[in-house]
This record gives structure tokens, C-alpha cells and sequence, in this order.
């Protein structure tokens, strides 16, 4: 990364936003560049949606002033943002050619933007069934233009024209770092979420994140647990709870952060709204961090989306045998910022003086050095042996000890927090990470 | 005309002796059975009166009621061939009634009148040793089974004609064989096959030496059915009195082979799509053992146990409880022991791979979490060992070597079984897995060091109250394996490395 932003970013500096971002090269962009004779910025691989029929090229567009301030503007966006045809996209372009978000539904409506299905549904839509919808959910419209808008999101390609927000303003939301990741993650990764939004979380930042199971949930978890605030971005409605077990996790939230949805409240969560989610996500935040990801995760979306608005990228390495580190090594691969652990993070992000790398993977690790010191000469030979997940037998023949005692040996790290049982094979915990701030 | 054998009525692994009476009147030719006979008694009336016609006897061309005594017992099965064909001959005055009085016959006989294999023939000479008869009359083929009950005449007849011979002291039977040289184990299983797995391994010295349940969880190819099948050979040996338990069983299930007393433990695998009917013993007509009883003495192994149907699992707590099973029927209740060994094997996940490093867990957490739910909660409280088998891959088996055949370490199990009987001698149980909770905790004698740890784990690893019993009689089991009166601190820290384990990651997945 140090290319371009420099090894160190401090919050409040947005990171490069609008015409003074460089673009960060990436191994395989040199090398299309190479092939392709051009040269170009980071990111555009997946360029604006094709269907658009956008050239690559198209002018930075920017919302008309007073798009969203009349009452009746206000209202028609209600209905504007329920249209699945319009995207935010095509409605900028719109905006840019109407002005006003009430001149803009009347084009759809006449039929001159939309798909036709939306024509009717434009005309059927009730901004006030809506906007009681939206009380309802308790949640506002935070039209482009408010106050409470984040600028940060003008620096899409194809900025939201208005979000739907439950919980706290969010011009408190800066400095504010996304942690995403898959959702199928390991415990480990679980674990690694929810300290790194702790560290997060006391350094004085906000966590971003999508509202989905896995990483996304445990980074909010460990937000809110270390007593700070988070915004999870959703696919759905702020009043649809999906995945339904983050039912209470986005209860929390609303009392401490906010959820956020560009979908009016009642949408339901479908697949297609998710990768078009990433994108707030990534520009919502100055950074963001990716945990674990298989190939094909979305949080190779939200990383490219990251690229593209010209925000930080870091990942967290992981096994290379391990599926779930397809995503974080490619990343790495193109210029990821590699971090090991919350101080990496936090160093590398200006809020703490270097320390030294932390991880599991390299001396006391995960444990703070007076937990190591206190254990008994088998614990620490079974600790000292716990390099990498390992079976009791494996354990045992590592420290030349009958298994029956490493076993115990086992048990007394895991009550101790710093080994836990996945599947049979043990591994350490990541350790108190607060202690060496 | 009137003749009277004795015959036996195998109800469960019981034989009350059951009077045949045979009366031979005037009237048209036919044969009445009454006395409560089961189908399988009134079958047999149409292979009596070919087999004396093919003996060379006479069949009393008269009206012939035969009646089975006491009235209010079912009688079931085709044992009943032989008694009733002696009874009609006696009534027709072709056999003397002396010699008659002092034996049971059992057997089922062919249209040829050969006397053919027949179930339950141990369980019958069992009651007629208990009725105070001098011998049994039984098919040659189950003369054998029968000789294992001492102190018995055991009369191994091939054919109806051989039997009439007896009465009439015109024949003797060969001395019944001693019996092939029982059955061993079978060959090639022994624990020094197994690569690896010294966790599991361990896991199941300690479920035998303490008689504790064991549950698997493990992806597919890990083991499971290998390690299990491997527990029957760390058992210590089976006393004669378990011996004649369990070959009684087999007896009366059809499952003796050549005939002898089964001396390797049973070790009994039903697939998962089994009935209620088929694990606990039940069916129509006569009520036939269920895998529980056939594992007695043994271990029965159910593999994938989420799969097992819901009832037949739950049916599994009164064996489990009480060493026994008791199948109610319309036409009466029977008992059959059924003290087994229970290991469970299970995947950690729908798809298996949850924890493999080298495969992603492709199920959804509510799914996983369903399926760990499926089983069933009385059932795992009664599962003292739990542990987690993982596949190992190529690398963790490098190295490893075949660990110690199965002989030590039943040495070490017999060894610990003794200090366990010394311990509870009084208390009517054998073993720690048998231990109540409250006895456990009054009786584990725990050194402060081991208190300490408990105590911790209760706090640090959320271990329940169920959990903390079940606790204390593994480090129990674990301290007599090593021989020592108290139960060390390292004794529970490895106690604990078997703890539950569905339950506590229900606990962690929370949030």
C-alpha cells in the first residue's frame, strides 16, 4: 500500500477522496496494463455495472443542489428509491438532466426512464404509505445534501441518493474502519473480528460493517462489547432482520450506531442487493480490513469497492492450505496492507506507536507474556508446541508426553482463555490484544 | 387315552414349563390345540402328524385334543412340534409314559420327522434345569447350546424316531459334543490397528475400564467405526455367568451359530434407519430381543446417531438406566437384559468437514446447529466420554506409530474394574459409569488439587451440573486406571479434555 498512501493514515485525513486520488497498482493491474498497452487505476476490473451501458470513462456527475430539499422532492425520493430498475446510477444521470428528485419521478412515471414494470410501480407507490413505513421502522430519510449525508459516499461511482438510517446521526461516523469477511468463517476468524473491533473501538473509531453472520457479526459484536459504536450497512430494510440470528445484534445497534439501508424499510434481503451494499460499506469507512474469504467472497467486492473510492485495503493472512484465506492472500498479493492483529492495524493507521508485529504465529503470540510465564513446564511445552492447530496425539508427540497428559495440560489452557477445541485439533486464542496498546 | 411331556414356553429369555397334555377320543379325525397357542404352535399341527406317519408310528385316526398348560401363558414357536408329537403318542400308548415325566422336549420337527435347529433352546433348558427335570430332549444341532447348563441330561436327538427310541430305551445318545472351540474375536481386530488417534484410543481405555458411554463426533473417514468396533476387545473378559447371559440371548434371537457359548463380547452396529421395535426387542407374534439386549454385555455402536429415528432413540434411556428393557405387548409385558456399552458417532455438521483445515464447512450455522440438536438431550446426559475424532491428514499421520495391542490394555482395564468392585463392593454397581450423581460427588475422594480444578472448570468452560457428575466419574475411572486411591488434579484436567462437547459450543456460538 505504501505506494500511494503512505504508511500511515491518521483519521480525519479522508484518505486521498475525489480528484486527489491516486490510483494504487495491483501486480495483476500491471499486468493488464502490460497486455492491454494502457494504463490505468486500480479497481476498474469490474468497472460500473455493464448493463448500465456506462462508458468506463463517464464523467464524475454530482447530485443538483436542492435535489432533495422541497417537501415534495423528499417524498418522491421515498418512492424513487423503491424502484429496483433505477439505479443510483441512472437516477444521478437523471438528476443531472431534471435537477429535482420530483421532476425526476415524473420522468418515470411519463415513461421516459425506468423499466416499464417501474412505470406502473412509480404511479402505485404511496410516498406516504412509505414514509409511515418508515416511521414505523424508526427510521429517517438522509437525503444527498443534508448535513447528516456522509460525504464520503459522493466519492462512489454511483453514490446513493438518499439512505434510510435507524439509530444514531451519522456525522459522528468519521474516522471509522469496515471490517468485512466471509460468513462461513472459522472461530479463529471470529475471534479475530471481534478484537480487532475492539482495539478499534477504544483507539476511538467506528466500525463499519455489512450486518451479515460470520465476520461481519462478530465485528459488530465486538464493537459493542467494547463499548463503542458501529453501522452496519444492509442489504434489506433497517426494519428487515436478516440473517435472523443478528435479529438482537441489530437491536443493539440501533441504540449504539446505526443501521443504515439505501432500501426503503420492508425491501426484503435478495442476492443482487448485497454486492451493491459493499459499496456503501467501503466508502463509508477510511479503511477497510478483510478477515477471511473464499474465493467468490464478497469481501473481495467490498475490497475492490475500497480500491476503487481510493480507501486503505488490508488483510489478515491466514494457512495457505485454508479456503478461507483465498481472499485475504489475493488481496495481499495486489498491495494489500498485511496485518497480523490489532497493533498492526492500529500502527499502520497512525493511531499507536509501532509495537512490533502481533499474531499467533510469532513468539508469546496470543497470551500476554505473564499468562506464558505462569504455566507449568507441560503447558508451556504443549503451549510452545501449539504453533499451528494440532490434534491432542500430534501434541503429544510433539512434547514426548503420554496423551492423558497433554490432555490435561490442554484443558488447563483452555480454562486458562488461551487454547480452544475446533473439530478435534487444538489452537491458540488470540490474547489479550488491549493490554499491549 | 390321556398322555402328558413337559414342553417350554419362551417368553423373552424366560421358559415357564408348560404341561402338553394329549387326549386321543372318539370323534372324526383332527387335531386341536388349545391352551392359548401362539400362530407359530398352531403352524406346527400340520408338521406333527407327517413326521410320526414318517418315524413309522401310528397317527390316531380319532379326535385328538392337545392342551397346553397353564392356560394363561402364550405359548410361541415351533418348539413345540416335538412335545406335542410325544404327547400324542403317549396318549396313543405307542411310548411309555415312565421315562417321559423327567424330561423337557423342545424342537421343531420336519415332515421327514427330523428334529431341526431351534431357537431358544438354551432359555428352555435353562427352565428345565430350573424345574427340576432330570434332562431335556432337543435337536442334535442345539444339543450343545443345551449342554452349557450344568447339571443336566441333554438328550441331542436327530430325528422323532431317535426320541421315540429314548422313551422306549432302545436308544442313547452320543455324549452331546463338547461344543466347537468357541468363536474368538474376530480375527485381525485388535487396538494395534488403529494408526494414530491416541486421544481416542485413550477415550475408549477409559469407557471400558469405567463401563462409560461414549460419544464421537468426527467427519466421515475419521475412524468412528474403527476405533468402536476395537472397544469389545479392551473389555475384560466375559464370566460364564455373562457368557450364558448373552448366548441365551443369541439363543433365543437365532443368532448361535454352530451352537457353544459366545465368549467374545457382542458387539452389535444397527443401521440407522432401524424401528423402535428392532433396537428394543418387540415385533408380532413372539417377542423377539432388540439390538439392545443382542449388544448385552457388549457394545452396541450407533453410527451417525442424529440419523436414528426419534422414538428409538429415546427408548434407549430405560436400558441405558437400568441394565434392562421391558417391551409391553397386548398379550404381555417381557424382559430382556440389555446392559451394553453405548458409543455414539456422529458428524460434527450436516456436511462433515466443520474443523477440517483442509475443507470448508459448507452448512449454514442454523443448520448445524439443528443437527446437533437432533440429539436427543437424555440421551447425551447418560454419555459420560464425548470427544472429537478428527480425520488426520497425511502429515499427522506420518510418524504415528500403531500404539499397543488391545491385550495391555484390558490388562489395565481388569485391573481398574477390580478397585471399582472392591470400592462399590455393597452398592449393587460394578462400575463408575453405574455411579449416581449424588454418590459420585460423596465418594469420588478428590484431592484438593482436582477439587480446585473442577471448581475452575465450572466458572471457565461453563461445565453444567450433569456435567460435573458425569466429570467426577471419569477422573474417578481415571485415577483407578492409574491405581491411586485419590483423584489427582491431573487426573480431572484429563477427565476434562472428554467433557461435553454440543452443548458448550451451543453456549459459545451465542453472539
Amino acid at each position: 500500500m505504501s505506494e500511494v498512501s503512505g504508511d500511515t493514515w491518521s483519521p480525519g485525513e479522508a484518505g486521498g477522496r475525489g480528484d486527489e486520488w491516486i490510483p494504487l497498482r495491483r501486480p495483476s493491474d500491471i499486468a493488464a496494463e502490460l497486455s492491454a498497452g494502457e494504463r490505468r487505476g486500480l479497481g476498474r476490473k469490474r468497472g460500473p455495472d455493464p448493463s448500465d451501458g456506462t462508458p468506463v470513462d463517464a464523467p464524475h456527475l454530482a447530485w443538483p443542489d436542492g435535489f432533495a430539499v422541497e417537501p415534495e422532492d423528499r417524498s418522491a425520493l421515498l418512492v424513487l428509491l423503491g424502484l429496483a430498475s433505477l439505479t443510483p446510477r441512472r437516477l444521478l444521470e437523471l438528476a443531472a438532466e431534471r435537477g429535482g428528485a420530483a421532476a425526476c419521478l415524473d420522468a418515470v412515471r411519463a415513461g421516459d426512464a425506468g423499466s416499464d414494470a417501474d412505470h406502473s410501480h412509480a404511479r402505485s407507490i404511496d410516498p406516504v404509505g412509505v414514509a409511515e413505513r418508515m416511521a414505523a421502522a424508526g427510521a429517517r430519510l438522509v437525503a444527498v445534501g443534508e448535513p447528516e449525508y456522509p460525504p464520503a459516499l459522493l466519492d462512489l461511482f454511483d453514490p446513493p441518493a438518499g439512505l434510510f438510517v435507524a439509530g444514531d446521526r451519522l456525522e459522528g461516523l468519521e474516522p471509522s474502519v469496515a471490517i468485512v469477511g466471509a460468513r462461513r468463517c472459522s472461530e479463529a476468524g471470529r475471534d479475530l473480528a471481534v478484537s480487532l473491533a475492539g482495539a478499534l473501538v477504544r483507539a476511538g473509531l467506528w466500525v463499519v460493517s455489512g450486518g451479515a453472520r460470520g465476520i461481519d457479526g462478530a465485528a459488530h459484536r465486538g464493537a459493542l462489547d467494547a463499548g463503542g459504536s458501529t453501522v452496519a450497512v444492509l442489504g434489506s430494510g433497517v426494519d428487515v432482520a436478516y440473517p435472523a440470528e443478528n435479529r438482537r445484534l441489530f437491536e443493539e445497534i440501533r441504540g449504539r450506531g446505526a443501521l443504515v439501508s439505501e432500501y426503503p424499510p420492508g425491501t426484503r434481503a435478495e442476492p443482487f442487493r448485497f454486492p451493491a451494499r459493499n459499496r456503501i460499506v467501503a466508502a463509508l469507512a477510511q479503511a477497510v480490513v478483510v478477515v477471511e474469504g473464499a474465493e467468490g467472497s464478497g469481501s473481495m467486492i467490498t475490497a475492490e469497492h475500497a480500491m476503487e473510492v481510493g480507501r486503505d485495503v488490508f488483510a489478515i493472512p491466514g494457512a495457505v492450505t485454508s479456503p478461507l484465506s483465498f481472499a485475504p492472500h489475493t488481496l495481499i498479493r495486489d498491495g494489500a496492507g498485511l496485518i497480523t492483529g490489532p497493533n498492526d492495524l492500529l500502527s499502520d493507521l497512525g493511531l499507536s506507536e509501532p509495537t512490533g508485529p502481533d499474531g499467533a504465529g510469532t513468539g508469546s503470540g496470543s497470551g500476554s507474556n505473564d499468562a506464558v510465564e505462569a504455566l507449568g513446564p507441560l503447558e508451556r511445552a504443549v503451549w510452545d508446541a501449539l504453533v499451528a492447530p494440532a490434534a491432542a496425539d500430534v501434541l503429544a508427540r510433539t512434547v514426548e508426553q503420554p496423551v492423558s497428559r497433554v490432555m490435561g495440560a490442554l484443558v488447563g489452557l483452555e480454562m486458562r482463555s488461551m487454547v480452544r477445541q475446533v473439530g478435534g485439533r487444538y489452537e491458540r486464542r488470540p490474547g489479550p490484544w488491549g493490554t499491549r496498546r | 387315552m390321556y398322555g402328558r411331556v413337559f414342553g417350554v414356553a419362551v417368553i423373552g429369555v424366560q421358559g415357564p414349563l408348560v404341561k402338553v397334555e394329549a387326549h386321543v377320543g372318539r370323534g372324526l379325525p383332527s387335531l386341536t390345540v388349545s391352551g392359548l397357542p401362539g400362530t407359530g404352535v398352531l403352524d406346527g399341527r400340520e408338521r406333527v402328524r407327517p413326521a410320526v406317519e414318517s418315524a413309522g408310528l401310528e397317527w390316531p385316526l380319532r379326535r385328538v385334543v392337545v392342551n397346553l398348560s397353564p392356560a394363561n401363558v402364550r405359548k410361541e414357536g415351533p418348539g413345540f412340534d416335538l412335545p406335542i408329537a410325544m404327547g400324542v403318542l403317549a396318549a396313543s400308548a405307542q411310548v411309555p409314559a415312565r421315562r417321559l415325566a423327567g424330561f423337557a422336549f423342545a424342537g421343531e420337527l420336519s415332515l421327514k420327522g427330523d428334529l431341526v435347529r431351534t431357537h431358544g433352546i438354551l432359555a428352555a433348558a435353562m427352565a428345565a434345569a430350573a424345574g427340576g427335570l432330570e434332562g431335556v430332549v432337543v435337536p442334535e444341532a442345539n444339543a450343545s447350546e443345551a449342554a452349557l447348563v450344568e447339571g443336566l441330561t441333554v438328550v441331542g436327538a436327530p430325528s422323532l424316531g431317535a426320541v421315540v427310541g429314548f422313551v422306549r430305551g432302545t436308544w442313547e445318545p452320543a455324549e452331546p459334543p463338547a461344543g466347537p472351540a468357541p468363536a474368538d474375536a474376530p480375527a485381525g481386530i485388535d487396538l494395534s490397528d488403529v494408526l494414530g488417534q491416541w486421544a481416542a484410543r485413550r477415550a475408549l481405555e477409559v469407557a471400558a475400564a469405567g463401563g462409560h458411554n461414549v460419544l464421537m463426533v468426527g467427519p466421515p473417514g475419521a475412524g468412528k467405526t474403527m476405533l468402536a468396533r476395537r472397544l469389545p476387545t479392551v473389555l475384560p473378559a466375559m464370566t460364564r455367568q455373562e457368557a450364558l447371559e448373552v448366548t441365551r440371548l443369541h439363543s433365543v434371537a437365532g443368532l448361535l451359530g454352530s451352537g457353544g457359548l459366545v465368549e467374545a463380547r457382542p458387539f452389535r452396529a444397527p443401521h440407522h434407519s432401524i424401528s423402535q421395535a428392532g433396537l428394543l426387542g418387540g415385533g408380532t407374534g413372539s417377542i423377539r430381543p432388540g439390538e439392545v439386549s443382542l449388544a448385552h454385555n457388549g457394545v452396541l455402536f450407533l453410527d451417525e446417531v442424529t440419523e436414528f429415528r426419534r422414538d428409538a432413540v429415546e427408548g434407549l434411556r430405560q436400558p441405558l438406566e437400568d441394565g434392562r428393557v421391558v417391551v409391553a405387548r397386548a398379550i404381555g409385558a417381557v424382559e430382556f437384559p440389555a446392559r451394553f456399552a453405548l458409543v455414539a458417532a456422529a458428524n460434527p455438521c450436516p456436511c462433515g468437514f466443520e474443523g477440517d483445515p483442509r475443507r470448508r464447512c459448507l452448512c449454514l450455522p442454523h443448520r448445524a446447529q439443528a443437527y446437533r440438536q437432533r440429539l436427543s438431550g437424555p440421551l447425551l446426559d447418560r454419555v459420560d466420554l464425548q470427544l472429537h475424532v478428527p480425520r488426520l491428514t497425511r502429515g499427522e499421520l506420518l510418524g504415528s506409530e500403531s500404539g499397543e495391542p488391545s491385550g495391555a490394555v484390558r490388562a489395565r482395564v481388569e485391573g481398574a474394574r477390580a478397585r471399582q468392585r472392591a470400592r462399590l463392593a455393597g452398592t449393587g454397581w460394578t462400575c463408575n459409569g453405574q455411579m449416581s450423581g449424588a454418590f459420585a460427588r460423596r465418594e469420588a475422594r478428590l484431592s484438593t488439587d482436582a477439587e480446585g480444578t473442577i471448581s475452575a472448570a465450572v466458572e471457565s468452560l461453563a461445565l453444567s451440573g450433569r456435567g460435573f457428575d458425569r466429570m467426577l466419574k471419569v477422573a474417578r475411572t481415571i485415577a483407578d486406571l492409574e491405581g491411586s486411591d485419590r483423584v489427582e488434579g491431573i487426573h480431572m484436567g484429563e477427565a476434562l479434555g472428554f467433557r461435553t462437547l454440543w452443548q458448550a459450543e451451543a453456549v459459545a456460538s451465542v453472539g
